[in-house]
């Protein structure tokens, strides 16, 4: 088994991600995977910006504009 | 004491601040990776540097002016220093003091320590640093700095600064509920362990910094301002380091795509609706370190969008200030500013909306001497977050000290950390709610949710909860809720009127109850010796000192029912404004270690509960 070492991307870990832990993956590059020293996970670069994209579905109206009108018409809802 | 200075104004002021930090721990680590620690390398220094130029051009490009925060290390670099000197003569930026960035070969020469939070040093040696670093300070600029800052400055360093260096007019104090929170986002290595502030800049007391202070003799002497401003919904339940006004943050959130960003405007555009609810006033402070804007990026946000983020960012405040709608001051002009038109001891209050999770949820925040209240109107208005600043606990920090790291200012109530309304098996959580009950059927409302109303009444400010809608079998009624913080006096007046009813001649019990305990995380606290009374009409008083024995009393006909939590020096009450009304506690025990006060009454259509609940300190 050879040395993890940083990516290229400084990738953090998706898995921990998801329980709100910032935790940086490290890199194989023998096999070119990616893994967690605190987790289980490991994986392709693929599969972690596969998970980033699901992670990032909990923010609903993350590309949405709110101004202050729409924010002060939200107290008439 | 109720302060008439409160005034309306129509003021969004914003604070830019830069600090030279020379040696930031972000770009270190990423510079010295795969080698032994080389604390002032050139390569990491120059970096540092270029990025504070560069986050000075992007703001004066925008026609911000600046307060530039001098780092121990930028104290002892002479490129930095003449630097700063220009930025000063011709952009009129505040040449101001931090203690963050203080780990530089010269301070560890010095003081023998890697330590890097001022908080965190022995008392003796926080005095050394700061005598140190304001002496070096002046004999640079040749005055001495008007403010100063870091992630925390505890009480006992504030008084130390203003006793030596009266001068010192404001302070970053704190950062905004940069606790338990983010120690686990951080992998439970950063030791921000900080919970229980005001969310905007507020006039500390002399006993603890989070708390509001009560008069002028607790006046501490300084304006305090939070870190970043933050989201006052996002953070309730996530990591508050990823939702304020610091676009990295925002990235490190993964609030965005590409290059887009509406969040961070969403957020600016949120704090400028925050005048309504305080008299015209709003405030937000930008501080973004130099590590955030690395030329290796940061985990997978590269440098370019990084940069790009922090020009957008500056660019939309530029806008803003070209059409009026916020002012740039430096830290101590608004300061200055603060001290003239805001009242010390508060109120203040934000009824903030999400922006993010595209749903209709809402929270409501109040704020002054007395406590610091967080009403969750997803949950029929609980009150989740409950700080009593009443009690003005004398909390000192550091090593040598009891707290060390665990800096937050207790909580009485916490239902994120301490389950709330919602528990496994057995038992309650800490929340302060109502429960509606109807033959053997039960319903507590913080299951309804609402949204908010805010208005203002003769020195109160008072949160309508828009009426829910409570259904039993045969039975159907809306309930109202109303609270009134009567300003500066520790008490909410909490009024329950039925408004609706499917059977107008049907009486239902509402049940106004307190779960509380005390603590700054997610884990039990000792209550023993907490002491629990019911007092009747009659001047009855049935008293209990907490021993997780499980024990209850009630009192038909009560007068008050009220505990004391001698660990933090607090006493919480319901006191019945109605006629007529149960009195009760309950103790709890060790798998629900929380004791419960509550006062109720059986009410009909058009009929109203009215309590008052008061945090006072209990020396």
């Amino acid at each position: 088994m050879s040395q993890g070492r940083r990516g290229k991307i400084n990738y953090r870990c998706p898995n921990c991600l998801f329980r709100d832990i910032d935790f940086d993956l490290l890199y194989d590059r023998q096999i070119d995977q990616y893994y967690c020293r605190r987790c289980n996970w490991e994986g392709t670069e693929h599969e972690i910006l596969f998970l980033y994209a699901v992670y990032k579905r909990k923010y609903k109206h993350m590309l949405k504009r709110y101004t202050v009108d729409d924010i002060l018409a939200k107290d008439e809802d | 004491m109720f302060e008439e200075r409160q005034v309306l104004v129509d003021k969004f002021i914003l604070n830019v601040i830069h600090r030279p930090e020379l040696i930031p721990e972000y770009i270190d680590n990423g510079a010295c990776e795969g080698q032994t620690e080389q604390v002032g390398n050139a390569g990491v220094v120059n970096e540092s540097l270029d990025i504070f130029r560069l986050q000075q051009e992007i703001a004066h490009k925008n026609g911000l002016r600046t307060t530039i925060q001098m780092t121990y290390s930028s104290l002892y670099n002479d490129e930095c220093i003449e630097l700063v000197k220009q930025y000063h003569n011709e952009y009129g930026d505040e040449v101001g003091h931090t203690f963050l960035g203080m780990n530089c070969k010269e301070f560890r020469e010095k003081y023998k320590s890697k330590e890097l939070a001022i908080w965190l040093f022995p008392m003796d040696m926080k005095k050394r640093i700061v005598a140190d670093s304001f002496e070096r300070f002046k004999e640079v600029f040749g005055y001495y700095p008007t403010s100063t800052g870091s992630y925390f400055m505890d009480a006992e360093l504030l008084n130390h600064i203003k006793e030596r260096y009266p001068m010192v007019k404001a302070a970053v104090a704190t950062c905004f509920e940069e606790g338990p929170k983010v120690f686990r986002h951080t992998n439970f290595s950063w030791y921000t362990l900080m919970d229980g502030s005001p969310w905007t800049a507020w006039i500390p007391s002399k006993k603890n910094t989070h708390a509001i202070a009560e008069d002028e003799d607790d006046d501490i002497g300084v304006v305090a301002v939070p870190h970043l401003s933050r989201d006052l919904l996002a953070i309730m339940d996530n990591s508050g380091d990823m939702f304020g006004t610091h676009p990295q943050n925002i990235i490190r959130g993964m609030m965005y795509e590409n290059d887009r960003l509406p969040y961070m405007y969403n957020l600016v555009d949120q704090y400028q609706v925050m005048k309504k609810y305080n008299k015209g006033f709003s405030y937000n402070l930008v501080y973004v370190g130099p590590g955030w804007m690395g030329k290796d990026g940061r985990w997978e946000a590269d440098y370019r969008i990084l940069k790009k983020s922090y020009e957008d960012f500056l660019a939309y405040y530029g806008k803003l200030k070209k059409q009026g709608k916020v002012e740039d001051m430096t830290i101590t002009e608004f300061a200055d500013w603060f001290r003239k038109n805001q009242p010390r001891s508060g109120p203040i209050c934000g009824l903030w909306k999400d922006i993010i999770y595209g749903t209709k949820n809402q929270v409501f925040w109040y704020a002054d001497s007395k406590f610091r209240v967080q009403i969750d109107l997803k949950q029929g208005g609980a009150i989740t977050d409950l700080r009593p600043y009443a009690s003005k606990l004398s909390r000192p920090c550091g090593a040598g000290t009891k707290a060390n790291q665990d800096v937050s200012y207790p909580y009485i109530v916490h239902s994120r950390y301490r389950a709330g309304a919602f528990t496994h098996y057995a038992g309650e959580g800490a929340i302060k709610s109502c429960k509606v009950r109807y033959g053997s059927e039960e319903v507590d409302i913080s299951s309804c949710r609402s949204t908010g109303i805010y208005s203002e009444g003769n020195r109160c400010r008072i949160l309508g909860v828009r009426p829910v809608e409570i259904e039993f079998k045969k039975l159907t009624i809306k309930l109202a809720t109303t609270y009134t913080f009567k300003e500066n006096s520790g008490e909410i007046v909490i009024s329950r009127k039925i408004i609706e009813s499917s059977e107008p001649a049907a009486k239902v019990e509402v049940d106004e109850f307190l779960t509380s305990c005390w603590g700054t995380n997610e884990y039990p606290e000792d209550l023993t010796g907490c002491l629990l009374s019911v007092i009747g009409k009659n001047g009855s008083r049935n008293e209990l000192s907490y021993e997780y024995r499980c024990r209850e009393y009630s009192v038909e006909n009560a007068e008050c029912v009220e505990a004391v939590i001698p660990q933090v020096q607090t006493k919480v009450s319901l006191t019945p404004i109605s006629e007529g009304c149960k009195g009760y506690y309950e103790e709890g025990y060790s798998f629900a270690p929380i004791f419960k006060i509550g006062i109720s009454k059986k009410i009909g259509l058009n009929q109203e509960l009215v309590t008052c609940l008061r945090v006072e300190g209990a020396k």
